[in-house]
Order: C-alpha cells, then structure tokens, then sequence
C-alpha cells in the first residue's frame, strides 16, 4: 500500500468520523483544503470530540494536544483537512 | 466522548495525566477546549492529574432550563469531583469559571487545595470597576458590533441584554453573528440564551464580600495587563488572606486566548508552588 493510499484511507476515515460524530452530513465531500471552522462551521470543541474519536477508531493514542496548541497559536485559528490528515498519517506510521 | 452523571445532569469532561488533581472551569459562553487551545491540558497534566468539564449549558453537556448561579454550579463542580473520584484539587477557573471556583471553596473548604482565579469578576465587587476606564472596552465593542450585536457601556456585565439581543437576532445581523460565531457555536448560545443563565450569572447568590475572607487556600489573582477587573484583582489580594496576583503580559480579558503560553506558564509554577509546600508541610 502506497503513502497516499494511506492518506486516501484516513480522508475517507476523517469523513465517516464527522459524519457518525459529529453529525456533518456533507462530510462525502471533504477535500484537502476544507477548513474545520471556516467552511464547516465546527467549533473548537467539536475538534476537541474529532480528536477522542479518531484516537478510539484507530485505537492509539494520538498528541491531539499538540495539534490543539498549535491551532491555537495560529492567526486564524483553524485547520484545514489535509492537515489533520497529515498529522495522522504522520503519527500512525512514526509512532 | 467520555460523560459523568452528576447533580442530575449529564457532562462532558476530559481528563489527562497523574499525580495530584486539577479541575479547570471555563468561562460563560465557553466550553472546554479553550484548555486545550491554551494548552493547560498538556502542560499541566505532565505532573497532575487533569480535569475538564463543559459547565451546564455549554459544550457536550447538558442545558437544563434554569439554575446557573455561581452556587448552583459550584455544587456541579464539587459532584463532578464526587462522580469522578477526585477527593480534593486545585480548582482554576477562567471569568466565570473563577466565580465558580471561589464558590465552591466557600462551601467546601476541605475540597479544594488552592485557586487559580483568570480574571473573575464577581457580583460582589461590581461596584468597584467602571469600565469606561477601560480603553480596550472600545475594541471590544467594536468587534461585537461587527458581529451584529450593540453592547452598551452601562450593560457591559448583563449577559441577559446580551442573550435578549441574539434571540431578536434577525436578516443581515443574524447572518453575520452566525458567521462570526460559527453555526454550532451559535446553535449553543441560543439554546444558552433561552436559560435563566444570564440572570443568575449577576446574581451574588450568596458569595458575598464577607465570604471572601474565609478563603484560606493559596490562591492565584491571575489577571491580564489591561484586564478591565484590576479593582478586583487588588480587593482579591487585600481581602483573602493567602493570595498573591500576578498579570498576564500583553491580555486583556482573556488571557488563555491572548497570551497562552505565559498564561500556563504562571499557572503551572503556582502549582508546583503549591505541591511543593505541601510534600514540605507533610515531611515537617
């Protein structure tokens, strides 16, 4: 299985995760450059619950708080879906 | 998402770490991720063990119609601790989170450790600040004007003028406090608004300046530079007979948001502080 298959895999995980969770009805049309805030309307706690359930279904934990700190720290305060993706990938595959 | 049963409602709380426990209370309007975006979680829960909860009303937790004074809630926090099996913490609470806190050292003085109190102000001492002393007041209303809501300088504390303003919310302002807010966060604070909890947030409900004095914990005024509740922080520090005050460097109001890492910083070397003296007191 190749890196981005990898990466194709945890978009489509991502996107049942929103949808089960969190209630996102759209979530089939999630693309990399999706912002959680800004385009669909989550709110920070919402990421905090994204965080808990992509932990249990992959059953590890992840350092969802540094990925927090980080979005807090940013202008914008938010992150797109590519990013949480990566940020997965990455972790999955190091740790 | 990890829920408690506790005082007839249903909450949702996060924990992380070992050792000695912490409670965080977030502010009215709030929920718990701002400890998570500050990074408190982390940082603290390298040497504690670390609780967050939504307060009633906000977040995942549940929004009862009516009860949200500083006792009301206070009595949440200590059956949290109850349900969870945390005999006693530090409670550090943020704005209101901060009046809750007191609150519940008040009514059960063996429960809690120490404070850490982020920029509380309290019913009992409104009429010690005047906010058109305040220069960022007028940021401040700005920025809420951009987002649709008129907030006036003789009603600056009155959540319910607030909360009357967003269930009146309608065409193009609607819009752009949604906007501003994002589309859960504004579903939240509508089901919010429809609660008593605008009301009972100004009420003493018994923390009156007397009780005060009987806090005899360590506590933390943590205040930012330009807070507009410095009047407070110095009662704090004159009339409670353990508490020192420190500010935030650069933060107004919201010192978790606008200067995070000196914000954990501070909090975390007062509880050290405090965990230190009492592996101290207990060795003497």
């Amino acid at each position: 299985m190749t890196r981005s298959t990898d990466k194709d895999q945890i978009m489509r995980d991502v996107a049942s995760i929103l949808e089960s969770r969190l209630g996102l009805l759209s979530a089939a049309d999630l693309e990399r450059d999706t912002r959680f805030f800004a385009d669909l309307g989550l709110a920070s706690i919402d990421a905090v619950v994204l965080g808990e359930a992509v932990q249990e279904h992959y059953q590890r934990p992840l350092p969802f708080n540094l990925l927090m700190a980080d979005i807090g720290a940013r202008a914008d305060r938010d992150l797109a879906i590519g990013e949480l993706v990566d940020f997965i990938e990455h972790h999955l595959n190091t740790l | 998402m990890p829920r408690i049963a506790a005082n007839d409602l249903t909450f949702h709380y996060q924990q992380a770490g070992s050792g000695p426990d912490v409670v965080l209370i977030h502010g009215l309007t709030g929920d718990l991720s701002i400890w998570f975006l500050c990074q408190a979680m982390g940082v603290l829960a390298r040497t504690h063990r670390v609780t967050a909860y939504d307060l009633r009303g906000h977040g995942y937790s549940d929004t009862p119609a009516a009860n949200y004074t500083s006792a009301d809630q206070a009595t949440d926090t200590l059956a949290i601790m109850d349900a969870l099996g945390v005999e006693k913490a530090a409670l550090v609470g943020h704005s209101f989170g901060g009046v809750v806190a007191v609150h519940a050292a008040v009514l059960a003085p063996e429960r809690v450790t120490a404070l850490v109190l982020s920029d509380p102000s309290f019913a009992a001492l409104r009429h010690l600040e005047n906010l058109n002393r305040w220069e960022h007041w007028q940021n401040f209303r700005a920025e809420a004007a951009q987002a649709g809501v008129e907030l006036s300088g003789e009603h600056w504390y009155d959540l319910t003028k607030f909360f009357d303003q967003v269930n009146h919310l309608d065409g193009d302002r609607l819009l752009r406090f949604r906007q501003a807010v994002g589309l859960p966060g504004f579903k939240r604070l509508l089901k919010l608004a429809q609660t008593t909890c605008g009301d009972d947030a100004k009420a003493e409900a018994g923390l009156t300046l007397e009780r005060f004095r009987e806090v005899e914990q360590p506590v933390l005024a943590l205040f930012g530079e330009y807070s507009p509740f410095l009047a407070t922080a110095d009662h704090l520090t004159e009339h409670m007979p353990r508490c020192v005050q420190r500010r935030v460097p650069g933060a107004k109001h919201r010192a978790p948001e606008e200067n995070p890492a000196a914000f954990v910083a501070l909090v975390d070397d007062f509880l050290m502080e405090q965990r230190a003296a009492r592996a101290l007191a207990s060795v003497r």
